[in-house]
């Protein structure tokens, strides 16, 4: 399975798929004649494989559907997989990059041997990995969608600073660019030689609370930060209006976003002052901001929240570290507050408030250690009550809940921006931030 | 003035070559070259070991872990302790610092990169072309830079390229080397389209090579430049003023031979000097702009190593380093030897 530009989940390599009604049963139907890059036949005991050595493996972006079990027929090209019990997410985790489909028994390789030079499904073969840095991909002549790719080739070049970025773009010397820096995302539009592809994304920018701290274990605390900082003013100011303020912890870009709905506690002074004056710190406090060095975007919001929270009675030290540092850090708990951001990986619900809202979760609710039983039993309910008002329902009762505790504040949902000279035609960006290549094509 | 007394002046002005017979010479100079090899080798391993030791230890002393970086925020805390354990990353510190140190002495290098799996020696091979055609280029530019301006100032001392050349380096000296790199990226890559904004011509052959490392290079050596003019005008001024020039020139010793044989000689040695001082500015210059050109060349795999806690290399990359200064400084007094002959006696 997978997702268009909008977020909306796609039959990939399964021609189609149906649901049983009681949301245990989910049944695939592969497409005729799928082919590895090396000419093999993609086989149904294929899929088999890769989602039972996914399970099994427990990556970073892992499959969490409870699989019964799974069964094959290569006649009919059908893969039926069976749940232990609903679970409304799966069809969205499908979409991830854990998913893919690889040989079974990596063709007869050793796991290791095997990803020394990997095949797979998608419409580019890796033919050449410099170690100075680029990468090359040609088309994969067996690419499922017929005359795809377009291009015969592709060259990823690893280039560290957005200046020189910009400007090779700008002189025609590269294509097209991953991440136009939200400064530049106007002069990259305004420009005719360039054009700016933009969408939204599934990644919110926040405002992470540590609540081990005692000050950021009460409540009133945390309501007061939200209420003193204009997150309109801070959006604007740092992504230069390329995104939007956010509201909720679901992004609109995502299904049961509540980001329309109210929920936010807005910016006000005087109710700041008051939240305050009702927490266990009437006199404020003084607190360290940690942030990752490296983005100036985020640098600016730490300055922000710092003059913002002043206003208060908080004094705020903000401390930049590099981002190996930065990620030890939360890690192991040792932050009062950061600024980081939040992702997600499929068009689910289900993915970011597990993430960031499960205590029992590795990453124990983000590294805030929030608990509420009530969230908890919400996200449990949420898995397994099939797409509808009910589910909806649940979702915007835990953003709800988590726009009134305020464990993190959401300050804005990123856009992607990417940038292409005006001669590429056909790019297409997704909401998790990559980039679908096989229908560009280069003006001559 | 009598014939014999410009002949001893000339005499006196050549002192330093005078009395070696030409035997001797030749015989002296490869004994100076290798007393200065031996006398530089036998600080290299001192070196080495200090350099290893002291990054080994100080990139662990850092927080930040390789395997969280490699997983990213997402990964279990399952799958990091398993990634450590394959890295060898959770074995004590001394067995850790042990079997890297037997290892440069066993393969040569300093193990795998954790992040790509490459061997150091290959990706440092890979990479230092560049950086170095970068450090040669920049030299070779800067001397062209530093000596026709100095002499010029000289020879019309207090006249407009006189204050130039003073007033000049002190504006550039202020401007960082980032912003110079900038400057020059705007004005001769973006407006002229003469060079490539960024990057590393490949395929192109070696004109489009050196193309693409022109401005890079002369972004170090606009930086590296000013000190080293100074010095060469006040050492020319000095020299220019000594006895034996004013005894050379009584003695109708041509101008153009006293200016090159006997004033820029003079003078070159302490800019020799100043200019292996300033080695390390040259090779983190070049690491620097090689940022702003985008250029992957060891500067950015330092950096990115460094970034993403990939020991080996930063180790690698720092051993490198420290074996290209050594050696630099080096040729520096074997030069300095060939130079002032004065020297090989002392050494």
């Amino acid at each position: 399975m997978s997702f268009d530009e909008s977020g909306q989940i796609i039959d990939w390599l399964a021609e189609s798929h149906e649901i049983s009604d009681d949301g245990l049963v989910y049944s695939f139907t592969l497409r005729e004649g799928l082919k590895y890059s090396d000419g093999t036949d993609l086989q149904a005991a294929d899929v088999k494989f890769s989602l039972e050595r996914n399970i099994e493996k427990q990556g970073p972006i892992m499959l969490t559907a409870p699989i019964a079990s799974i069964e094959t027929d290569e006649e009919a090209r059908t893969v039926v997989i069976t749940l232990a019990e609903p679970y409304t997410p799966f069809l969205s985790e499908l979409t991830g990059f854990a998913a893919g489909v690889l040989p079974s028994d990596f063709g007869g390789k050793s796991e290791e041997e095997f990803f020394q030079s990997p095949i797979g499904t998608g419409p580019w073969v890796v033919s050449e990995w410099d170690p100075s840095g680029d990468l090359t991909f040609v088309k994969n002549e067996h690419y499922w969608q017929e005359g795809k790719p377009l291009l015969d080739s592709l060259v990823y070049t690893f280039i560290a600073d957005d200046n020189q970025l910009l400007q090779r773009l700008s002189a025609g010397q590269i294509d097209a660019i991953e991440t136009v820096p939200a400064a530049n995302a106007a002069e990259v539009d305004s420009n005719e030689a360039t054009t700016l592809i933009s969408g939204d994304s599934w990644a919110i920018e926040q405002i992470f609370f540590n609540t081990q701290k005692p000050e950021f274990a009460d409540v009133h605390v945390r309501r007061a930060i939200a209420h003193a900082l204009d997150l309109e003013g801070i959006t604007q100011a740092t992504t230069f209006g390329t995104a939007r303020a956010a509201t909720s912890l679901i992004p609109p870009s995502i299904a049961y976003s509540a980001a329309d709905a109210g929920f936010e506690l807005g910016y006000d002074v005087d109710a700041a002052k008051q939240e305050l004056a009702e927490s266990g710190y009437p006199d404020g406090f003084t607190a360290t901001l940690l942030i990752a060095s490296g983005n100036a975007s985020r640098a600016q919001i730490a300055q922000i929240v710092q003059e913002s929270l002043a206003q208060i009675g908080i004094t705020i030290e903000i401390e930049s570290i590099d981002l190996a540092a930065f990620r030890e850090r939360f890690r192991a708990f040792d932050y009062d507050f950061m600024l980081n951001s939040g992702q997600s990986d499929s068009p689910d619900p289900n993915g970011l408030v597990t993430f960031q809202a499960d205590p029992e979760g590795f990453s124990n609710s983000y590294w805030t250690h929030y608990t509420n039983d009530e969230v908890t039993a919400l996200m449990h309910e949420g898995r397994t009550t099939p797409d509808g008002p009910e589910r909806e329902q649940i979702y915007l009762d835990i953003q709800r809940i988590l726009a009134e505790e305020v464990p993190y504040i959401p300050v804005y949902y990123s856009s992607t921006l990417h940038g292409t000279t005006s001669k590429v035609h056909g790019l297409e960006g997704l909401p998790n931030a990559s980039i679908r290549f096989q229908d560009a094509w280069i003006e001559e | 003035m009598s014939l014999s007394a410009g002949a001893a002046a000339s005499e006196a002005a050549q002192e330093p070559a005078r009395g070696a017979s030409p035997t001797r010479e030749s015989r002296a100079l490869p004994r100076a070259i290798g007393r200065a090899a031996l006398r530089v080798l036998s600080t290299v391993l001192p070196v080495m070991v200090g350099v290893v030791t002291a990054v080994f230890f100080l990139l662990r002393i850092v927080p930040g872990d390789p395997a969280s970086m490699i997983l990213g925020d997402r990964a279990t805390p399952q799958a990091v302790a398993e990634l450590r354990e394959r890295l060898g990353l959770d074995a004590p510190l001394w067995q850790q610092y042990t079997e890297f140190v037997m290892r440069i002495f066993t393969h040569g290098d300093t193990g795998d990169s954790l992040v790509t799996g490459v061997a150091t020696g290959d990706l440092i091979w890979s990479r230092a072309p560049v950086s170095l055609g970068i450090v040669a280029f920049a030299l070779a530019i800067a001397l062209l830079i530093t000596v026709p301006l100095a002499l010029a100032a000289v020879q019309r001392k207090d006249g407009w390229i006189d204050h130039a050349v003073r007033i000049l380096p002190s504006i550039s000296m202020g401007m960082p080397l980032f912003w110079i790199g900038l400057l020059l990226i705007i004005v001769f890559a973006v407006n002229l389209g003469w060079f490539p904004v960024g990057g590393v011509a490949s395929g192109g052959g070696p004109f489009e090579w050196i193309r693409s490392l022109f401005l890079p290079s002369l972004s170090v050596a606009l930086g590296m430049a000013p000190p080293l003019i100074r010095s060469l005008r006040a050492q020319l001024l000095e020299v220019t003023e000594a006895e034996f020039v004013t005894t050379l020139r009584a003695a109708r010793v041509s101008e153009r031979r006293i200016r090159f044989n006997h004033v820029l000689r003079g003078a070159a040695l302490p800019t020799l000097n100043l200019l292996s001082v300033n080695l390390a500015y040259l090779i983190g210059g070049t690491l620097v702009v090689e940022k702003v050109f985008g250029i992957n060349g060891l500067g950015t795999l330092l950096f990115q190593s460094i970034s993403s806690r990939d020991f080996p290399v930063v180790q690698g990359v720092a051993l490198y380093c420290a074996v290209l200064v050594v050696l630099v400084t080096l040729v520096a007094q074997v030069l300095s030897a060939l130079i002032d002959p004065r020297l090989r006696r002392v050494q």
